[in-house]
C-alpha cells in the first residue's frame, strides 16, 4: 500500500514541544510512584487544569525484573509527547522512591515536579501542594504552540486484545490497512498483544526483519510454557490459523520488540510491544512506547479509555456494536480504510473519542511475579 | 466485665460497624463505571480493581473469593455486582454468594444496560433503593466477642518494632482475651521470625503448614533469581534503622501478641469468629494485604507504621498507629493513635489500653482519620502465571 | 517499653543482644554507659539505627530481640554504627540461589 492509494487529507492541527515533538493533547502528568499514593495522585489531578492521573497497583513490594518493568513504565508514560510536564507523587518509604524517577524524567530535559506525602507532612498538604504545581506545569502547557502536524509525524499504537471471527474477518483487516498506511507514509506503528506472538513463533519470526530475529526470540522465550494473562485470547490464538491471528500487524516486516514500559527507538515503522492484551496494561505499554493514539480491537468491547492516550475502539461484532453503541469508536463492518484513517486524524486533530466523552480510564502496569 | 460497642447485626449473625453499599466490579472492565456511579453518596464504596475478565483459573478463584468476601462483610449492607457482561466471572454467582448472608444484592450488566452513560445512570437507580434497604438496618448491643480485627504494618521503621507493634499486640490480647478473633499476615514478613510463632502454634499440622508457606514465600526470590533485599527492607524501612527482613520481622510479629496461634487461612479466605489468633497467608504488600483480610470478614483494622503509611480501606476502618514520636508530630492529621510515647516511657500495656478503646469507639462508628479524608485503597492480589507454571508457590 | 534502656539513649531488648538502638539522633564521639562498659559512638547513629555494643568479626551474628538478625560482612568495633553497609540479611539470598549448589 503506498501513500497515493489513500485519498484523505493528510494533516491535522496538533502541538508542538519545545524539542520538536508533536503531540495530539497537552496534558500534564499526576505520576503516583506507588499504590499508596495514588488516591492523593487522583485528587491532585481532579484540582488541576488540563491534569491526568495514572493510579496503579505498583511502586513497592515487588521483585527484581517487576521494579525495573515498572519504573521503566513511569519514565516512558512521563516521555509520551501528550504529557506536557510531570508531577511525581510518592509516599516516601517504597521501593520506587519518587525523587529518583523525577531525576530520571528531569534527565531526559522534560519538565518535572516531585514530592512525597511523609516530605510534606501528610495527604492534605500533599495534595495542595501538588496541584499547585500541577497548575504552575499546565501554565507553561497552555503557551504550547499548536502547530499543523501530519501522519507521518504520529506514532500509532495497536492493541490486538479478543481474537474471534469478528476481528479476524473485520477489524483486525481493516487496522492492517491502517498500519500499512501510517507506516507507508513514514509513521510508526506499535502492536501490543503477546499471547498471539507466542501462539505462533514459526510466523512471527518470518515476519520479522532479520536484525529483529534474535529480539523475537528472547520475547517468545519469556512467554513459554507459562499461562496468558489474558486467558482466553490465548486459548483462542492456540487454536486459530497463524496469519488469522498476526492479521493486524499488516504487511511490513516487524523492525523492532520493545519490552514492557520502553520508548520506541525508532520514528518509522513497525514495532511490537511485549505486552498482554489486557486493554489497560496493553495501552500503558503503547503509551509508554510513545503511541500518540491507540487504536483497541475489541470484541468484548471493554469501554474504558486511557489517561495517556485518545483510544479509538473498533468492533465487528454484531452485539458488542448493539449493545454499546456509544463505546465503540468504528463499526469495522461497514467502515472503510479512509473512514478509519480521516477518523484517526480527526482524533489527532482533538476531536474527542467516545471513552473520552465519558471522561472514564483505566491505567494498569503488567506484572512479571507476584508481589512479595 | 466485657468490652461491647454498637453495631449492625446482620441476618447471618455477624456484626457490621458499617453500613455501606459496596459496588463491586467482576473485572477491571468495569471499574472505571463502578467508580463513577459511586459518586453518588459517602455510603457507595466501590473497590476498584485491574483483574482481567480472563484470568487462568488459579487467579480467577482467588480473585472470585476475594470480591465475594468483600460483599458478605458484615460492614457492607448492601452490595451490587457490576459486570461488562463477556467475563469469564459470572455477576450472578458472585452476587448468589454474596446474598447467602442474607443481604440484598443487585447486579448489572454494563452491556445489557446499553453502554457506559447509560449504565452508569441504570446503575445509580439500582444503588439509590439497595442504600434504602440497607438503611433500614439500626446499631444495636453487640459483644466485642463478635469483632475481627485485622493487624497490618506498613511503612515500617525501627520504632515499629518497639512501640507501635507491641501495642497492638496488646490490643490482640485484650480483644481475645474478650472472646474475639484477631488476625496478622504478611508471610514474608515471618521470615527470621518462623520458628517463633511455630512454637506458638496449637498443632503440628499447623506448625509444618506455617513453615511451608513461610518456605514459599522465600523462595520466590528464587524463582525471580534475586536477592530478597530488593523488594524486603524496603528503602524507607532502611532509612528507619531496619536492616534486615529478619529485624523485621521480628518487631512485625509482635502485632499478634502473646496469644497461641490458633490457625491459619488462606489469602481472602474466612476468618472465623471468636477465634483467637489466625493467621492469614499474604503478600507483605499493605494494600493487598488489608484488603485480603477485610475479604475474610474483618471488621476494623489498626495499621502501625513508623514512617507514616496513609492508606485505608473502602469497606473497614482502617486505625492508623504511629510509633514514630516524629511522624506523629509531622502526619498528626493522617495519624489515630499515638504509640510513640511508649520510647519516652508510657508502659505497652497503657497504650494498648488507650488502643483498644479506640477500636471500640471506631466500632462504634468514630470515623477514622482514613475515613474522614476519603482514602480507600483497594487492591486485589493476583496469582500470576509464573507462580501457575512453576512449583504452585504462593498459592 | 520492654528492654534495657542504656544510658537514656539507647534501648537493648534483650540481655544477649550485641546492639542497642538509638532513641534519639547520637553524635558521634558520645560517651555511653552501656551497663558499667563505657563505650564511645564512632559515628552518628541516627533515631532507630543501631550501634555495637560489642567487637564483632566478620561473619558475626548479630543480635537483636535476642534473635539474629543479621550477620556482619565486615569487623565492627564497639560504638559502630551496624547496617547494611556491613551487615547482611542471611534470608531470600535468591541471588545466591545458583552458587550454593
Amino acid at each position: 500500500m503506498s501513500r497515493s492509494d489513500s485519498l484523505v487529507e493528510n494533516s491535522f492541527d496538533g502541538y508542538r514541544r519545545p524539542d520538536g515533538r508533536v503531540a495530539v493533547r497537552n496534558r500534564i502528568l499526576v505520576l503516583p510512584s506507588v499504590i499508596c499514593s495514588h488516591l492523593v495522585a487522583e485528587e491532585i489531578a481532579e484540582q488541576s487544569p488540563r491534569a491526568v492521573a495514572t493510579p496503579h497497583d505498583h511502586g513497592c513490594a515487588q521483585l527484581g525484573a517487576d521494579n525495573e518493568q515498572t519504573e521503566q513504565t513511569f519514565l516512558g508514560t512521563a516521555a509520551n509527547p501528550n504529557i506536557a510536564g510531570t508531577v511525581v507523587v510518592g509516599l516516601g518509604c517504597e521501593h520506587v522512591q519518587s525523587d529518583e524517577v523525577a531525576a530520571a524524567i528531569d534527565e531526559r530535559g522534560l519538565p518535572v515536579r516531585e514530592l512525597s506525602i511523609q516530605g510534606v507532612g501528610g495527604t492534605g498538604p500533599c495534595i495542595k501542594e501538588g496541584s499547585a504545581a500541577a497548575t504552575e506545569l499546565a501554565r507553561n502547557a497552555d503557551s504550547t504552540r499548536a502547530a499543523p502536524a501530519s501522519i507521518d509525524d504520529l506514532t500509532v499504537g495497536v492493541v490486538v486484545g479478543d481474537l474471534d471471527d469478528s476481528t479476524i474477518e473485520h477489524a483486525d483487516p481493516l487496522v492492517a490497512e491502517l498500519v500499512d498506511r501510517v507506516v507507508a507514509a513514514g509513521g510508526s506503528a506499535v502492536v501490543a498483544g503477546n499471547e498471539r506472538f507466542a501462539a505462533h513463533p514459526d510466523a512471527v519470526r518470518q515476519r520479522s526483519a532479520p536484525a529483529t530475529l534474535d529480539d523475537i526470540d528472547a520475547m517468545l522465550e519469556r512467554h513459554e510454557g507459562l499461562p496468558s494473562r489474558a486467558n482466553a485470547v490465548g486459548r483462542a490464538a492456540a487454536s486459530a490459523d497463524a496469519d488469522a491471528t498476526l492479521g493486524a500487524l499488516g504487511t511490513n516486516p516487524i523492525q523492532d520488540v520493545l519490552s514492557y514500559g520502553e520508548q520506541a527507538p525508532h520514528d518509522s515503522g513497525l514495532a511490537v510491544v511485549d505486552a498482554p492484551s489486557r486493554f489497560e496494561e496493553a495501552a500503558t505499554a503503547l503509551a509508554a512506547a510513545g503511541a500518540h493514539i491507540v487504536v483497541h480491537v475489541t470484541a468484548e468491547g471493554v469501554p474504558a479509555g486511557h489517561p495517556i492516550v485518545p483510544v479509538l475502539k473498533i468492533s465487528g461484532d454484531v452485539e458488542t456494536l448493539e449493545a454499546l453503541p456509544a463505546d465503540i469508536d468504528i463499526n469495522a463492518r461497514e467502515a472503510s480504510a479512509d473512514d478509519l484513517e480521516r477518523a484517526l486524524l480527526a482524533v489527532a486533530g482533538g476531536q474527542e473519542t467516545c471513552t473520552e466523552s465519558h471522561g472514564l480510564s483505566e491505567f494498569a502496569i503488567t506484572r512479571i511475579g507476584p508481589s512479595m | 466485665m466485657v468490652s461491647t460497642f454498637n453495631g449492625y447485626r446482620r441476618a447471618d449473625g455477624r456484626v457490621g460497624i458499617r453500613n455501606h453499599v459496596a459496588v463491586i466490579p467482576t473485572s477491571v472492565a468495569a471499574s472505571s463505571i463502578a467508580r463513577g456511579a459511586s459518586e453518588i453518596g459517602a455510603w457507595a464504596k466501590p473497590t476498584p480493581h485491574q483483574m482481567g475478565t480472563s484470568q487462568p483459573a488459579e487467579a480467577r478463584e482467588q480473585t472470585e473469593r476475594v470480591l465475594v468476601g468483600i460483599g458478605q462483610n458484615p460492614n457492607v449492607g448492601a452490595a451490587l455486582i457490576v459486570e461488562l457482561g463477556t467475563e469469564e466471572s459470572d455477576a450472578g454467582e458472585l452476587a448468589d454468594r454474596i446474598a447467602e448472608t442474607g443481604k440484598a444484592v443487585e447486579t448489572l450488566s454494563i452491556r445489557d444496560a446499553g453502554g457506559t452513560r447509560p449504565a452508569v445512570e441504570r446503575a445509580r437507580e439500582v444503588l439509590e433503593d439497595l442504600n434504602e434497604e440497607a438503611s433500614l438496618a439500626r446499631r444495636e448491643d453487640a459483644d466485642a466477642s463478635e469483632l475481627i480485627f485485622a493487624a497490618e504494618c506498613g511503612g515500617s521503621d525501627a520504632t515499629s518494632g518497639i512501640a507501635s507493634n507491641p501495642a497492638v499486640g496488646n490490643a490482640s490480647d485484650r480483644l481475645i482475651e474478650d472472646g474475639g478473633t484477631a488476625s496478622f499476615s504478611e508471610t514474608p514478613e515471618f521470615i527470621g521470625a518462623e520458628h517463633i510463632l511455630a512454637e506458638r502454634c496449637v498443632d503440628d499440622e499447623l506448625r509444618e503448614r506455617l513453615l511451608e508457606r513461610v518456605a514459599q514465600r522465600e523462595e520466590m526470590a528464587d524463582m525471580m533469581g534475586v536477592d530478597l533485599r530488593g523488594a524486603q527492607p524496603t528503602p524507607g524501612n532502611q532509612e528507619g534503622g531496619l536492616t534486615t527482613i529478619e529485624e523485621k520481622s521480628l518487631g512485625a510479629i509482635a502485632k499478634g501478641g502473646t496469644t497461641p496461634v490458633e490457625g491459619m487461612v488462606e489469602y481472602a479466605e474466612r476468618l472465623p469468629t471468636g477465634g483467637g489468633l489466625v493467621l492469614m497467608d499474604t503478600p507483605g504488600y499493605d494494600v493487598e494485604s488489608v484488603v485480603g483480610k477485610v475479604a475474610g470478614g474483618a471488621q476494623v483494622v489498626a495499621f502501625t507504621t513508623g514512617r507514616g503509611s496513609t492508606t485505608g480501606n473502602p469497606i473497614a476502618p482502617v486505625i492508623k498507629v504511629a510509633g514514630n514520636p516524629k511522624t506523629w508530630e509531622k502526619m498528626s492529621n493522617n495519624m489515630d493513635v499515638n504509640a510513640s510515647t511508649i520510647i519516652d516511657g508510657d508502659s505497652v500495656e497503657e497504650v494498648g489500653g488507650r488502643l483498644y478503646d479506640t477500636l471500640l469507639s471506631v466500632a462504634d462508628g468514630q470515623h477514622t482519620e482514613a475515613e474522614k479524608r476519603g482514602l480507600e485503597e483497594f487492591a486485589v492480589n493476583e496469582v500470576q502465571p509464573k507462580q501457575i507454571a512453576g512449583s504452585g508457590v504462593g498459592r | 517499653m520492654k528492654g534495657i534502656v542504656i544510658d537514656g539513649v539507647g534501648l537493648k531488648l534483650t540481655t544477649e543482644d550485641n546492639v542497642a538502638t538509638a532513641l534519639d539522633d547520637l553524635e558521634a564521639g558520645r560517651s555511653i554507659d552501656a551497663e558499667g562498659l563505657d563505650i564511645e559512638l564512632l559515628e552518628d547513629i541516627s533515631f532507630g539505627h543501631k550501634f555495637a555494643l560489642e567487637a564483632l568479626a566478620e561473619g558475626d551474628e548479630v543480635y537483636k530481640y535476642g534473635e539474629v538478625i543479621a550477620r556482619t560482612t565486615k569487623p565492627v568495633e564497639p560504638g559502630a554504627w551496624v547496617h547494611t553497609h556491613n551487615a547482611e540479611s542471611t534470608r531470600g539470598r535468591g541471588d545466591l540461589a545458583g552458587v550454593e549448589q
